[in-house]
Formats: structure tokens, sequence, C-alpha cells
């Protein structure tokens, strides 16, 4: 007798979500089985990376900024517009607008500030979509992304993150001006769902929603984050929660960059090896992990990582 | 009468009928107040004064059958508008059928306000008589008169086996021992009484010990103190045993009647202000002398509670001979003085099921030193003496239905099974539903807000108080109302959230941060200030909801059942008189079934130690029940804390547990939908 594959059969489909829009537009999930496991479902839309431009220059050896990162983009890094054309160089699907000077903690920059940045990247990726991230100040977030969504109308921009103290604010914008909302709870499998309800409440479909589970990095808790992706994933899927069915973005590459492992040089830890490499393994097995997980979008920054995890997407989904 | 059936098909008595809405309503009792019976209509009348008639908002006009109501009238009506048929309604109570209009300044935008068509289910704890398991009454501690032959030369018996001769001569009991200090009294009492004298007697397994001897007469006193020492509050009853006057004209079955209650006292455990959990109290308690500390607290809570019933019933300190208490593991160790410190540890062990009972002078309450407590024997750390009194008084060991019983109080204890078998869990709720951990939370005890309604239009509540009295806080079932109430008309998303936008002098930023909703005004306020609930407020009643909801839902899995399975669910615990079903329901507290399934108790841990004062063989039952119940423990239990979370959600996160209230919540977050889009 022939040996047949177990399968799983599937009940649930997660929402297919488009970003931006036009020809360029990027669509994530449609899949209808755990990722991995095409043989048992399909993945319509390959996992997709988007790639960090920062609102204000980082400096070299600022945390997440060792020489392996920096380099990368040096000539650009004081130029918005210029950084995010090379991310689309390196092979970018998307480009992620990262607010973190917006922080009242950092540089405190203003929305009008913001708007300038984020019009720069326009004006040098064209119809390439747009994900904004802020700077994860609840007060500041709800300022400074309703601001750009009004400045940007109908992009269909994915803005992010969401969260319980301030997803009111952010959603009421984007049901207004035509955008996106990626929703982030913390690492729990209920909060997350919750968020989603209401998120729904306000009145924005949930078709232009993706879940934000709360991004840990490899060594400091990803199994944490593994483990809620994959347990939504299955409720999605086995139980057909259409609270759960969105999918996933992962905010990576702060986390993966912060790592002692990534920043320390090879004089202050000689027995972790030469640094360069070290910094993009770490993120780069960081993003295989939460592709493993279920991830759709990664949010990367080094050129290096992101070419092999691209290359890994096209290997496994294809 | 089963009460279930008294929700069921309940004939009325007579018919109110309201205009302008058209509705009319089934009352059931006479004098009942207008207000409380348009609440239960579903009809909206102005009402911020709790029932004193103090605002003068409730007017109201009635139209005919004036001769059927009593009160009303207040200086707040001019002379005329008395004759034209005015009345406050929350001073009117009505006899007999009647037509009600509610004039203009008394509704709010009646165009849009839902009437409710069907009464609410509002179950109050009254007889539970019917759940009680028959027993004969026959008290373990009872008196006996004994009329004792004097001795002669002929008849030269010593004092004691005179006493045992004529004790199984009058009433037939052997087996007799006596304390020491007893006989120490003998020579001297004997010969100074002519030989007439009561005994004390405690009967256990068929061994008499007699306890205590005094001069006296037939119709000797015979009263016991019972209480139930909860972690928030502490509840107390003097019981009169004198209707045990039985060995002879042989025993007789009787019921739990209310008479046989002298007086009650409740007031809040005074340990409270040594942490509000017993987590805090254990820790408090193996710091120091913080043991003697806590216990003192405790005796001192049930000395007061002691001498106010005492003052009540107007009966003599020195003819109580029982006492009984019942309380959680930690209460009953802490009231003893017996080091809780193992409760809290892993592997979470208490120190006994069953503490040998005690004399109560040594434990510092103020009885005669001959009277003894017994306390209620526990199953396990979290799952006390409080909850095998619970299953007693409710008589679910007996019953061939599954029932789920879940006594709400700071511990959530929560028993499943029938008469063959049980199983039970504890989870911690917090003081919420007793009104701790609450700004302007109270016990239910006069001036408590219990009822509430807020209009969904401009969100102007209808409040009642316990004893209609200005409202000076908020009971656990006004709480219930008053949150539901807030959900169902927007002031509160499904994460119990305020929604800020809303443009009410009542819904506000607080002094404290955070936003918060006035219920009452300052000036109609009992207490000087407004009376407001906070975020802070809503979120521990939603994680104390949610932590009950958890417990029932992991109970329920462990074997393999679902609410459906459950034929009945008693609530036992103090939120006050009232609680409304259909609101508890809607906020997630209780499951969505068949709301006949309910039975609300009221406080059955206190109904069982009133039990077991009565009947020795209802004490052997409660060592049975202790001993049957399987405890599941939540601490290790990973999936407690993922129901957890879920559950702290209005209603809850799987709304498939809840389809008839996400159906109406639907409706709201539609109106909601529609509202945020016009202002975009």
């Amino acid at each position: 007798m022939a040996f047949a594959i177990p399968k799983e059969n599937y009940a649930g489909k997660v929402r297919e979500i488009v970003i931006g829009k036009g020809d360029k537009a990027v669509k994530i999930g449609g899949y209808d089985s755990m990722p991995l496991c095409t043989f048992e479902g399909t993945w319509p839309n390959k996992p997709v990376v988007a790639m960090e431009v920062y609102d204000v220059a980082p400096e070299l050896n600022a945390q997440g900024w060792p020489p392996a990162t920096f380099e990368a983009f040096k000539d650009v890094i004081n130029d918005p517009g210029a950084w995010a054309k090379k991310c689309l160089e390196y092979g970018a699907d998307l480009i992620c607008v990262q607010l973190a000077g917006t922080d009242p903690n950092a540089q405190n920059k203003s929305a009008e500030e913001a708007i300038e940045v984020v019009k720069k990247v326009k004006e040098a990726v064209g119809d390439i979509p747009l994900i904004i991230w802020g700077s994860n100040n609840l007060e500041k977030d709800q300022e400074v992304l309703p601001a750009i969504m009004e400045a940007f109308p109908n992009e269909n921009w994915l803005f992010g993150p969401a969260e319980e103290g301030n997803y009111k604010k952010i959603t009421a914008s984007a049901i207004g001006y035509g955008h996106l909302v990626a929703g982030k709870s913390s690492i729990d499998v209920n909060l997350a769902k919750q968020l989603n309800i209401l998120i729904e409440n306000l009145g924005l479909s949930l078709d232009k929603v993706v879940m934000d589970p709360t991004t840990a990095s490899l060594g400091y808790g990803i199994e944490y984050t593994y483990s809620v992706m994959e347990r939504i994933s299955l409720a999605a899927l086995a139980q057909n929660d259409d609270k759960m069915q969105n999918p996933f973005i992962n905010d990576l590459a702060k986390e993966a960059w912060k790592t002692r492992e990534a920043m320390l040089t090879v004089e202050e830890e000689p027995t972790y090896g030469e640094q360069n490499t070290r910094g993009i393994l770490m993120e780069s097995i960081t993003a295989i992990d939460l592709i493993a997980a279920g991830s759709s979008i990664l949010i990367m920054r080094n050129p290096t990582a992101v070419k092999v995890i691209k290359e890994l997407i096209n290997e496994l989904y294809s | 009468m089963n009460p279930i059936q008294e929700i069921k098909k309940p004939e009325g008595k007579f018919k109110i009928k309201f205009l302008p809405y058209n509705v009319e309503i089934d009352v059931f009792k006479e004098g009942e107040n207008l207000l409380r019976i348009a609440m239960a209509a579903g009809v909206h009348i102005n009402a911020s004064c709790g029932g004193i008639g103090a605002c003068g908002k409730c007017r109201v006009i009635i139209k005919n059958g004036l001769e059927n109501i009593k009160g009303g009238k207040s200086p707040k009506l001019t002379k005329d508008e008395i004759e034209k048929g005015y009345r406050l309604a929350c001073l009117t109570k009505v006899y007999g059928p009647i037509e009600v209009e509610i004039p203009k300044e008394s509704q709010i935008d009646s165009s849009v306000y839902e009437i409710k068509k069907e009464p609410e289910h509002v179950l109050s704890a009254t007889k539970i008589e019917h759940l009680i398991p028959s027993y004969k009454l026959n008290p373990t501690i009872f008196k006996v008169y004994l009329p004792l032959e004097q001795p002669t030369l002929d008849d030269n018996l010593n004092d004691v086996d005179r006493i045992i001769r004529t004790l199984k001569k009058h009433y037939n009991i052997e087996n007799v021992t006596f304390d020491f200090e007893v006989v120490k009294k003998l020579p001297t009492l004997l010969r100074e009484s002519n030989w007439k004298i009561v005994l004390t007697v405690v009967s256990v397994e068929g061994r008499y010990k007699v306890i205590d001897v005094v001069e006296g007469k037939k119709g000797a006193q015979n009263y016991a103190f019972v209480v139930d020492i909860g972690t928030t509050g502490v509840s107390g009853e003097l019981l009169d045993l004198n209707v045990c006057d039985l060995l002879n004209d042989g025993i007789e079955e009787v019921s739990i009647a209310k008479g046989s209650v002298l007086a009650e006292h409740s007031i809040y455990n005074k340990q409270v202000s040594y942490g509000e959990d017993v987590i805090t109290r254990i820790v408090y308690a193996i710091k120091g002398n913080g043991l003697e500390i806590l216990q003192k607290a405790a005796v001192d809570t049930i000395n007061e509670i002691l001498d106010k019933c005492l003052e009540k019933s107007k009966i003599n300190r020195e003819d109580i001979s029982f006492m009984v208490t019942a309380g959680n593991t930690t209460m009953t160790q802490l009231f003893l003085g017996v080091n809780p410190k193992y409760i809290r540890e892993e592997p979470y062990v208490p120190t006994a099921r069953q503490f040998p009972p005690v004399r109560a002078h040594k434990l510092g309450i103020n009885l005669k030193e001959s009277t003894y407590v017994y306390t209620f024997p526990n199953v396990a750390s979290y799952v006390g003496g409080d909850i095998v009194s619970g299953v007693l008084a409710t008589g679910i060991y007996q019953a061939p239905e599954i029932t789920l019983f879940m006594d709400i109080g700071t511990n959530g204890e929560i028993v499943l099974g029938n008469q063959d078998w049980l199983v039970c869990t504890s989870c911690s709720a917090g003081p919420a539903f007793e009104g701790g951990g609450i700004k302007f939370g109270m016990r239910a005890t006069p001036g408590a807000i219990e009822q509430c309604r807020i209009n969904p239009e401009n969100f102007e509540p209808m409040i009642m108080t316990i004893g209609g009295e200005k409202p000076i806080g908020i009971c656990g079932s006004g709480l219930i109302e008053i949150i539901s109430e807030m959900f169902k008309a927007g002031i509160i998303s499904q994460n119990g959230k305020f929604n800020k936008d809303i443009d009410s002098p009542r819904i506000r930023e607080g002094e404290t941060g955070g936003y918060e909703f006035v219920i009452v005004w300052k000036e109609n306020s009992g207490i000087g200030e407004d009376i407001t609930i906070c975020e802070a407020d809503i979120d521990n009643l939603l994680r104390a909801k949610g932590a009950v909801f958890a417990g029932c839902k992991i109970l329920l899995e462990s074997v393999g059942m679902t609410f459906d399975d459950v034929e009945r669910i008693i609530i036992a615990g103090g939120f006050g008189k009232y609680i409304n079903l259909e609101k508890a329901i809607k906020i997630g507290l209780f499951p969505e079934v068949d709301l006949e399934k309910f039975i609300y108790v009221g406080n059955s841990s206190l109904m069982g130690t009133r039990l077991v004062a009565f009947s020795k063989d209802l004490m052997k039952e409660a060592d049975k029940i202790s001993n049957m119940m399987t405890h599941i423990e939540l601490a290790n239990n990973m999936k407690f804390m993922e129901e957890f979370v879920a559950a702290c959600f209005l209603p809850h996160t799987d709304p498939s547990l809840f389809p008839k209230t996400m159906e109406e919540i639907n409706k709201i977050v539609d109106k909601l939908k529609r509202k945020t889009q016009e202002v975009k």
C-alpha cells in the first residue's frame, strides 16, 4: 500500500489583505493551512519583507546599529528617500517607515516632521506600499499616525502599532482616510482576539487589519511569540474563529539588533566570534522562526539578512 | 413551594399599566414600591435619590386606581398637583390595579427609549427550604432538666452516678461522661438547687458528655450562635434551640423556619485592614505576631456581632450553649489561631480537614466557659468549610440533578455534581462583589445602590437603594447592574474602557486620572460627594467575573461537561437581596443558559451553620460532604489563565458562549459604528 501523508483538514481560512493600491499593491494572507504545511492547503501569498527606513538618522554603534547594519546604509542614512530606494535595490517588498524619532523620550519629532519624512519616502519609491510604524508611545502614536493618514488619504497603507490604549483614534482615522491598521496585543491569544473585536466594533472591517502579537528576538523569548502565533493560527484555521483570521506582522529587526549578541564586539566578547556575521544571523534566524510561526510581514533591517530570508521564502513557498 | 416554579408561571395578583408606553406588568406583592415596579417593567422614570423622596424627580400621575395606593405625597408636589393625581413613585406603595402616566418631565426622550415588554428576571434570596434535605431536629448540644431523687441512707449513690442513673431513667441516655469542671460544681450546686438541675450535654456518635450544670427548672433556655466568617464580610445569627426540648417526646421533623433566628448581624471582617484577600492575610500572619493580631481581629469581629445579636434579641449571654462557624480554610485557621503558612506554599496543605471542637472562651469569644465552637470541615486549602456548609444547606449532595453551585465572595468557590459525585474548585475573585476594592463599594446594607438603569440617550440613571435610603455607595448586585447598563448605553466598550467621546457631564476625567461615570450627584448622595464608578472599578469587576466564569468552565471541562449539561445553577453570595440574572449574564458572570435553571440562595454558608446547630445528623453529613468532594486545583492549571483572560471581556472573548447577548451587543455596536461614521 502506498504511503499517504496524514493531512489535517482546516475549517477556516485567513483573510487576504491588500496593502497599497494599483500594480504595486502587496497581498498577504489568504492561506488555509498552517505555515510550511502547504501539502495541507495553500498559501497563495508568500510572506513579504518590509525594510526599515528611520525618520532620524541613527549613529554608528548606537543601540541596534553595529557596523554590519550601519555600513549598508551609511551613504543614505540622512536621506529617507534615498534610504528607501536602497531598500528596494536590496529586495524589499515594501518600505516600513519607522518613526522612532517622534518618541517624546527620543527626539520628540512633531507630526509635521513625520509627514515630511513620509513624503520623501513616497516620492522616492512611487507606488510601493508603505507601512508606517509609530514609536510605541501610546499618546504620541495616536497623534502622529492619524496626522499622516490625513496627509496621505486613501493610500491604503498599513499603520501600527495600534494598542488597547490608543486603537480608537488610530482606527477611527484609518476608517476616515482609507488605511489599514496593525493591532498590537501583548503576547496573549485572547488579548489579540479582543483587540480585533474592539477594532471591528469601531467599524473597521477586519479585511483591513493585521495582527502584531508582540515580537521577541531569538534568545529573548521568541518561543512565546512562536507559541502565541501558532495558537492564533490554530484558532483561525482549525476552529474557524473568524475574529482571529488575520495575517501577522512582526517588528523583528529592532529586537534582533539590540541584543548583546548583535551589539558586542569581538574584543568585548571573544567567545562570540565575528560580530557582523553574528548580528546578521540573529536577525535571519529570528525571521526564519517567525516564518515558521506563520508571519506574513517581516520588518527587517540588514540587506544580507533580507537576502537570506527572501531566498528562503522563495524556496519554501514556490 | 419551589421558587423555580414561582418564576416560571407567576399568577399576578393585579396589573399595573404604564402610560404613555402602554406597558402592563403583573404585581405579586401588595404594598410593592411603584418605582421598583417601574424598574421591573422596564419603564424609565428619573430617580436619583435612591428612593427617599428627596430629589422629587420621579413624578408620576395616577390615572386610575388612586384608592389602591398609599403614600406618594411629598412637599415636592403642590396641592394642586396632588389633587390631579401626581405622586412620587419612590414613596408610593401599590395595593391594587392602577394606571400610571409618566409625565414628560419624568421621562427622558421617551420616543427613543426602548421599552421591554417582558419583566426582567430578578431573583431574590428567599425560601430555600425545599432544597434542604429532610433531617431530624437533634442538636449536638442540648439541655435537659433533671429532677433528682435526694440521696438517703438506703440510696447513698454518689452525685455523679445519681445523675447518670436519672438520665438513663428519664431520657434513656447512656454512655455519659462528665467534664471535670462540672463534677467540681456538683456537691454544692445539687444541694443548693434542691436537686433540680439543668445539664448541658454534648452528644457525639452515641456518647454523651455533660459540659455544664446549673440550677434550673423545666424549659431551660438553649441558644446557639452561628457565624459565617468571610474574607471580607462576617455574618452571625443567634438561634433559638428551645424548640428542641424533645428528647422524651420523640423526635419531630421540622423545617428551619426563619422564626428560630432571633437576631442577625453582619459587618466587615476586621482583618480587612491587614489585607484584602487570603494570600495577603497569610503573608501578614506569618510575620512577627501577625497571627495573634489576625486571630484577635477575627474574634473582635465576631464579638461585635455577638454583642449586636444579644442586644437585638435581649437574651442572656449565659444561655448560649453552642457555637458553629464556617469559613474558608484560611479564615478557619486564622480564627482558631492555627498557623496558615502552609496553605499558601506548594503543595498547599491545610492543617486539618476537621478541627476538633474548641472552647469558645479560649479563643477569646465572650461566651461562657462551657460553650464549644464547632468549625465546619474543609476540603482543601482553598475550598473551605463555608463551601461545605453551602453544599449542605442547598442539599445538592442528595439531589439527583446535576447542579453547579457558585458561592461568589472574595474567593469564588464552585461545586459541581449531584448525589453521586461532587467536584469543586476555587478561584480568587477579589472583593469586588462584596463592594471591596471599588471606590464607592460597600456591603449590601441600607443606602447601597442595588438596582440601576441608565437611559441610553442622555445617560441619566434611575437607581434604587437598599432600604430606600439616600445612596451612600454601591453593593455587588448594584455594581453588576451599573456595568451592564453602562455597556448597554455605550459608555464603556467590551473591554470595560470608557468611550471618551461621549459628551455628558456624567462622564468625566476623575481626580486620579482615568475616566469615571457619575451615578449620583453629591446633592442627592448621602455622603456629601458624587458617587462615581471609574475604570479601575470596572477592571476589578471584570477580573472578578472573569475568574468565576473561568473557574466554572475549567471545572465543567474537567468532568467532560458543558454548561448545557447542568440542570440547576445555585448562586450564593453576599451580593445583596436581589440579583438581576439577565444583567449578570450580559456581563458574562453567569453562563447564558435557561433562566429557569438559576436559584439564588444568598448566604448559604450561614444557612449551613444554622442547620448544623439544629442537627447532629447534619453535622455528620457535613463531614461526609467534605470527604466526598474531589478538589480540582487551579493554581497549577495552565488552561485557567487562558480562560481567565478570555473571560475578562464583556461578555466573553468567545461570542459563541453568549449568542443571545451577542445579538444585543451587535445592535449596540452597530449604533456606535453609525455614530463613529457620522463623526467622520
